[in-house]
């Protein structure tokens, strides 16, 4: 979970949100050991009933569970995963909401970018930004 | 001096012939380099990838035991070469 301090040290917590809870927590495990254990890393994934989908609820939790302590940046798969996002922002107080960077960026190179960079100790705000510059990162 | 007309400096590197420059050791890579002001750039296989971007290092498919040119510039530019260079042969 999103163990931080509530000083605001320690790393910025990855929020991944997907269709997938078998995606998110690969993708978990992947940025893990790129980035190392110091980062917290958060997934939620799958509909109420575990098939694939969104489960707003827990979406929200999540968020409000990452905006503690250094903060946290969102990355989220596609559709209704991202409309469960922006539905949890309308539920944040703007304390939280202060404290969290969604990221509109591709996943998998966002979350792994966005570890490596929170590794580092950045902000959630930076975290984001370097996730959203894997948009434009050549693969081949 | 000004930190601008720092000279670029550059540093040859080899990885151990166990280990690529994939996951774990990329990430270590560029966390190393972003402790630096300096810009820091690592070519291999005639690319040449920005070392604190790790999506850049891992395009890099640098394989165990290939040279690694390390070269960096502004502020830090010779602590940040030297620090990349001593580390790159001792990664795991």
């Amino acid at each position: 979970m999103a163990g931080m301090d509530s000083n605001g040290n320690g790393a910025v917590t990855l929020v991944l949100v997907s269709h997938s809870a078998e995606l998110a927590a690969g993708l978990a495990e992947m940025a893990r050991q790129i980035a190392g254990p110091t980062v917290p890393i958060v997934t939620v994934g799958g509909a109420v009933d575990g098939s694939l989908g969104t489960d707003g609820g827990r979406v929200l939790d999540a968020m409000k569970a990452g905006a503690t302590g250094a903060g946290a940046v969102v990355l989220v798969d596609l559709g209704s995963s991202v409309l469960s996002v922006r539905a949890a922002l309308t539920e944040m107080t703007p304390e939280e909401l202060a404290n969290l960077s969604v990221a509109d960026a591709p996943l998998v190179e966002g979350a792994v970018a966005a570890a490596v960079a929170a590794s580092t100790g950045c902000t959630h705000v930076e975290a984001a930004r370097v996730a959203e510059e894997a948009r434009s990162v050549a693969k081949l | 001096m000004s930190p601008s007309s720092e000279p670029r400096v550059e540093r040859h590197a080899t990885l151990p012939t166990d280990v690529a420059l994939h996951a774990r050791p990329a990430g270590t890579l560029v966390r190393a380099a972003s402790a630096f002001a300096a810009e820091v750039f690592v070519s291999a296989n005639g690319r040449r990838a920005n070392a604190k971007s790790i999506l850049d290092i891992l395009a890099l498919g640098a394989e165990g035991g290939v040279e690694l040119l390390i070269d960096a510039s502004g502020d830090d530019a010779a602590e940040a070469a030297e620090h990349l260079a001593l580390l790159v042969p001792a990664l795991v």
